[in-house]
Order: structure tokens, then sequence, then C-alpha cells
């Protein structure tokens, strides 16, 4: 120990060189010399580093295919089929190349403005909020009108489902392309209904007697079951479902006044948040949030209907026929039974739209400051299968169960193969057809309507506001943000 | 001073000079200028006067969401503090007893306040789900009725909130965050416990002789001789939580939910700027924040003579 202490003690002498208090180390028997320049092992590191370099260009010839840039939040299980379509775009493809970045998804808005604002976006970027209006409005999208020519965007206009060719369209032209539709439907434990004598919900009445039926008022629910429960969130289904519209019909928000554009107050849309919060009103408000805990927020949550029967009925998107394939092919496998489930659509009230329902789905932009526009463009036709690729949308659209965009995707023999297989699946694709099947209305302030509605409804339906003041209160907000950015201009 | 050091000693700095300059002087003074735009990010600022303050009163005096998060941000800050000195202060007297396992105990504390904020909020949301939580669990193993937590508005001190079913389940959302923020007390801890061992022995001893007892020790000794660190915790405790987003945006979705319940301030400030692009707007808001946790700390500095001990 001793002789090792030795070795490594370090002395420090004075450098009689300098007359500055400085020091040499030095250590053990090589005291008092001084070591070699370093320099050598940078000269060894460098040629290493070149060779590296080197080895990398012998790999083959280099890519000189324009790389286009392609944001997306795809993510689970999704993640593979988005990376299917990239390689084959690639395979297919001696011009343009993809560079596929997977984003988390919250905040990809933040995201992507703050690349824009930094002038460095990227090629293309995939994304599902109601963003358009608010980003085309700010000028920060291509129109798709400088990308295609005339005569494609005429054969997009009819090859598109009308649902996926409102999600795109901001003041008259289309600037982003929908590449998948998210519809809503009741999903319904069909078993579940008939051990109560119950139908299927084919009327509002029906609902309600479905969730008086399962969980009659007053009795103590919690961790129980229940018939059928609105989320706040759903208003904006509900609403058009009564027969409502979140704004006037064929509007220009730049001649007509924001009293008339934003129509969140209009009495249907009253109506049927009069009736959801009927519901928290029957089980009291805290008893309604405690039962729905754990159903969205959580992480891993599973889907509320095949959580030990929580509902008889619920509403939810398309993606869930997987979830429900999953645990039918669980059970089978286990030799179990499995409650049988069936789809509807919304039923209307009196007055109201038969298929009716809010739609969102995922949509391409390509930035103003793009640079690899003309690719973008190709890619986004590949994907969604315009002009050419209907095939390999088609496999896409099955392999991950979404709604395709158009009913040419819809007719392929892969995609009608996956609704043999899937056929909880067919009445979303049936409903993705409906003219009722209305996203957010194509403002630039749509994001903060969307979650100004949504206030209101919390506000109604958790802490028993009054629903037309509460909607009268979002439609103000939202129409003094409107008459801002009217004044504004783009 | 020769030439060398007097080039050296800025040269050593300017790291940190540039860094103040670039990150935090120009956002300062840039975000005063955009408190009176209308800035959405994308386009250049437009000069609108006072409009973006006169919205701010405009919400305050209505009720409308500013209000909102005013108050829900005053709760956050007045319940963490207050617990946070009381269940503070009680551990750290507890953990200066001279007990077996003294370190493990000290470490237990502590260690809840290295987890990432993240990693702690999606453990709490858990913990506090009102269906499968465990807390909720233990509550009703007791025969007490299980709470809302982050599903609920209400708010256990402020009795206007509670919901007419309510049975007992008062504690809400805000609550939950309360609680999330004591469970992280572990750097308070390690101030109070460095400030009581810092307490002369001898005053212990005189007031043993005088006849107190342990509580009566506590109370006119420790505790006053607490009350810099106090006065510290308060201040810093004040500000961090008015500052509070990571856990809040986590556990309210990001959207302040359910029913702004969880909208505080800095929620608030952060969904104006950069989910609707008012920019100009949540500049005002971040400036009245700051005059407000100012005006706060300049009433806790003037009443501070008043009872930190030595103060004033």
């Amino acid at each position: 120990m001793s002789d090792r202490m030795t070795k490594i003690q370090a002395t420090m002498t004075p450098d009689a060189t300098t007359a500055k208090c400085r020091y040499r180390f030095t250590a053990g028997p090589g005291a008092g010399r001084t070591r070699k320049p370093p320099a050598p092992r940078v000269v060894w590191l460098a040629l290493l580093l070149l060779l590296v370099g080197c080895m990398d260009g012998l790999g083959g010839q280099p890519d000189r295919r324009e790389e286009i840039v392609f944001w997306h939040f795809w993510g689970g299980r999704d993640r593979p089929i988005v990376s299917q379509i990239v390689e084959k775009f690639n395979a297919s493809q001696d011009q343009y190349r993809v560079r596929a970045i997977a984003m988390p998804g919250s905040n990809l808005d933040l995201k992507f403005l703050l690349s824009v604002a930094g002038n460095d976006p990227p090629d293309l970027l995939n994304h599902d909020d109601p963003v358009v209006a608010d980003w085309a409005h700010r000028g920060v999208l291509t129109p798709l009108a400088d990308l295609a020519s005339e005569e494609e965007l005429d054969r997009l206009g009819t090859w598109l489902f009308p649902a996926a060719s409102s999600l795109g369209t901001y003041d008259g032209r289309l600037y982003a392309l929908c590449n998948g539709l998210d519809i809503r439907a009741l999903y319904c434990n069909k078993t579940l209904l008939d051990e109560h004598g119950l139908a299927l919900p084919k009327s509002i009445a029906d609902l309600d007697t479905i969730a008086e039926t399962i969980a009659p008022a007053g009795a103590d629910f919690a961790g129980e079951q229940m018939g059928y429960l609105p989320h706040p969130r759903r208003l904006w289904s509900w609403g058009i479902a009564f027969g409502g519209s979140f704004t006037s019909a064929d509007f220009q928000f730049k001649k007509n006044d924001p009293r008339s554009i934003i129509t969140a107050d209009a009495p249907q849309i009253v109506s049927a948040l009069t009736w959801m919060a009927g519901y928290s009103r029957r089980y009291g408000p805290s008893r309604v949030a405690e039962f729905r805990s754990g159903e969205q927020a959580l992480t891993g949550a599973v889907f509320p209907l095949l959580d030990q029967r929580r509902y008889a009925v619920v509403m939810d998107g398309q993606w869930r026929t997987r979830d429900i394939a999953a645990a039918e092919a669980i059970a089978v496998a286990d030799g179990q039974s499995c409650d049988q489930f069936s789809v509807v659509p919304l039923p209307a009230s009196p007055g109201g739209h038969e298929d009716a329902g809010w739609v969102n789905g995922n949509f391409f932009v390509v930035p103003s400051q793009a640079r690899c526009k003309r690719g973008a463009w190709e890619f986004m036709k590949f994907w969604t299968g315009f002009d050419g690729s209907e095939t390999h949308a088609a496999t896409a659209c099955a392999a991950g169960g979404w709604i395709p965009v158009s009913q040419r995707i819809v007719q392929e023999p892969a995609y009608q193969e996956a609704l043999t297989r899937q056929p909880l699946l067919r009445e979303f694709v049936r409903l993705a057809r409906s003219p009722h099947q209305v996203p957010v209305p194509a403002l630039p302030v749509a994001s903060l309507y969307y979650q100004e509605v949504i206030r209101a409804a919390q506000e109604v339906m958790y802490r028993g506001a009054e629903p037309a003041a509460a909607l009268k209160k979002a439609a103000d907000n939202a129409r003094q943000r409107l008459r801002e950015e009217m004044a504004d201009g783009p | 001073m020769s030439r060398y050091q007097q080039r050296a000693g800025p040269t050593m700095i300017s790291p940190w000079l540039i860094g103040l300059v670039v990150l935090t002087l120009y956002p300062f003074a840039a975000s005063f200028y955009w408190s009176f735009c209308r800035y959405d990010l994308l386009s250049r600022p437009r000069w609108v006067g006072w409009q973006n303050y006169g919205r701010l009163a405009r919400e305050l005096a209505e009720g409308g969401t500013f209000a909102r998060a005013l108050g829900n941000t005053a709760y956050y800050a007045v319940t963490c503090v207050t617990l946070s000195v009381v269940v503070g202060i009680g551990l750290a007297v507890m953990l200066s007893w001279r007990v077996r396992g003294k370190a493990i105990y000290r470490t237990l504390c502590f260690v809840p306040a290295v987890i990432p904020t993240v990693a702690a909020s999606v453990l709490w949301m858990w913990l506090l789900d009102p269906h499968q939580g465990l807390v909720n669990g233990a509550l009703e193993s007791v025969h007490a009725p299980g709470q809302g937590w982050f599903k609920s508005t209400s708010a256990a001190v402020w009795p206007a909130s509670w919901p007419d079913d309510h049975q007992g389940r008062i504690f809400g959302s805000k609550d939950g965050l309360v609680l999330m923020s004591l469970w992280g007390i572990g750097n308070l801890l390690i101030i109070y416990l460095a400030a009581l061992a810092d307490i002369p022995h001898q005053l212990y001893e005189v007031a043993r002789l005088d006849g107190a007892g342990r509580f009566r020790q506590f109370w006119h000794v420790t505790l006053p001789l607490l009350t810099p660190v106090v006065f510290f915790n308060v201040v810093m405790g004040l500000i961090h939580s008015v500052q509070a987003f990571t856990q809040i945006y986590i556990v309210s979705d990001g959207q302040g939910d359910p029913a702004e319940a969880t909208l505080t301030l800095s929620l608030h400030l952060f969904l104006a700027a950069f989910q609707d692009l008012d920019m100009g707007y949540a500049s005002a808001m971040a400036w009245v924040l700051l005059v407000f946790v100012l005006l706060v700390t300049v009433w806790l500095f003037r009443t501070s003579r008043h009872w930190v001990h030595g103060g004033g």
C-alpha cells in the first residue's frame, strides 16, 4: 500500500524558471522529468475519425435524392405502419426520400410554430388538432393549389369524403390533405343490454332508458355499472346530433359579423347541453367525476367498455374496434366467452340530424417555408392513396384500422377484407360519408373556440352552471377573439 | 492588478454575462413591450396600448378565466406555503430527535425531493385516482369517504366550492396538488434541520431550569429561532408555488381540468401564449404575476419585523 502511495504521490516543486508561484506536477520515480506532449494522441484520434468518415463514404453510393423532412406524432402500434409507408415510398422513389421524425403528440403545435418562427420548419407535418384555419390565416401553410395542378385539385375535391375535404379547407382554399378520419359512434355492450332486456339505442329516449335502467337515479353506483354517461367534450358531437351547428352555414368570416359566424349558443346546442347536464344532476357531479376517473387520463387505461362491464354504452372513435378485437382474441385463446359488441350512430333528437357527429382526422400540411414542397406533395399523395397508390393506402388503413378519406380506398380489396375481419369498423366507414359529420369550424380562432365550448360544458356538468349562460359566455369569448383577428387581418 | 488579470476577469464571467443579457434581460424587456402589443409569434407585434391589461382587468371584474386562474394560484400558494411550514418544521423537529435509524428516516424523507416532477406527477395520478387509487382505498378501509382528487372541482379549504352532494368528499384537484407538493418537501427539511442544529443548547438548558416542558421549549426557543429560516422558506415557497407548472400541466391534461379547477396563472399564461397564440395577453399576465409576487414579498418583508426573530 505504502509503495503504491509512493508511486502515485504527487510532489509539487517550485518552478525555478518562473518567478511567479507556478508548480510542475511530477510523480514517483519519474519525478523531475517533463511529460511527453500529448500531440501524438491527438493525431491518432484525428486519423481514426478520418478513417471512420471515409468508411462511411465507402458504404455505397451516396443518396442523392432530395430529402423530405417529415414530422409526425404516430406512436405505439401505429408507428410500425407509418415506418412501412415511409419505406415503401422511399423504395418507390428515385427523386425524393422521406426522413420521418416522430415527435411527441403533446405540444406538437408549439414545436411546429417555433420551427416556423425560427425559419427551420419540416417539409411536411402530420397532425390531428383543429389548427388548419389558425395556421392558414397566419400564412404559415402552403395552399395545396401551389403544389397541385388545377386538374389534380378538381379530382381531389370529388375524390375526398366531404368531411375530409372540410378538415383541410379554410376560406375556400385547401391547405391540408386529410389522410384518415376519426369518427365517433356509440359502442354498445349487446350482451349486457340483452341481460337487462334493452335494445340498441335508436333515440335519445332509448339512451335515457338504458342509463336509468342500468343505474337508477339515487343509487350509489360508484364502482358498479353505468348505462351511459355523456362526457363534456362530447358536446361537439351531441350538439350536431341535436340539429345544431357551431357556425352559420357558408359563412365568410371576412364579411359576416362574428355574432352570426359563431353559434355555440344556438338553441339546439343549448338543448344538447341541457340534456347532458341532466345526467350530472341525476347522479351528482362529484359521483360522476369519481366514476369517470381512470378512463382517459391515466396512462395505459383500458377502454372503459371492456373494463369489467363498467358501461353498457360508450361514445368513442373507430380505433377502439382494435381493442375489442384484441379482447375477443384473448377470450377465445383462454376458452372463455366474450360479450358481444355493436356500433350504432348517435341517435338524433327530434328535429336533429341522422348519422351526425363531430369529426376530426389526421392531415398533412406543408409549411410555407418548406424546402421540398414537391416531394412533400408526392408523399402526401402516396400515403392518402390519391392518384395511383390506392392499394398501398388501403393496406395501410387496413393494418391500422384507420378510416380512409375516399370511397375509392374503401373499395380496395385489402380494405374490404379488413371490414370483413372487423365488422364493427363498417359502421364508422358508413358514417364517414355522411354530410352531417362536421369538424370544428374553420376559423382563425378554431383552437380557442373548441376549448371554450368544452369549458362551458364542464362548467355546466361539474359546477352546475346554467347551459344557455355558459354557452353564451363561451361564444362571446370566441367572438371577441374572432373580431380581433378580423380587425388585424392575416 | 496585471493586464492579464484585468482581461481574465471579464473573460471568465462573459458566458454568464452573455446568458444574462440574451436569456434573461432581453426576454424581460421584450415581454414588457409585447404586453402592449397583439403578437401571435408568427407576425410582427402590433402596438395596442393598454388593451391587454384592460382585458385582464375586465376578466378580473367579471370573474372570467383570469380571475379563476388568480384564485386557483392564490389557493395553491397559500395552502402549499402554510402546510409546508407546518409539516416541514414538524418533520424536522421529529427528525432531529435522537432515535435509532435517524439517518434512514432523514433519507426517506428526502428521497421524494429528487424524483423527477413528471414521474412523481404520474405516480400521484395513480395514487389519487378516485376509483382505483391507493389513497382512496386506504380512506375507505377506515370508513372515511373517498375523495374526488384530480377529478373534482372541490377545494377542501373553500366550502363554497363543495358540491351539494359531497357527503364528506371535499378534497379536489387543488388539494391533490398541494399533497403532491408536500411529498417533495425534502429540500425544506434540510434547511430546517440545519437551522435546528444551529440553535444553541444552552438556551434549552436555561429553559429547562426555568421549568419549561417540551412544548414550551419548542414554542419559546425553537420556533422563534427558526423564524428567519421560516421567513426565507415562505418567500421562496411563495415564488415557487406561483411558478409551479409541470405537475399542474400533467395532472390537468394540459388544460386546467376539470372545469378550470387547476388552471393556475402559469398554465393560463402558457395556454394563452402557445395554444391561443396570444403572446401579448400572456406577457401582460406575466407582468401582473410579477407585480403580484412582488407585492406579496414586500408585504412579507414589511411584516417580518413583527414575527421574525432578529428581523427588522
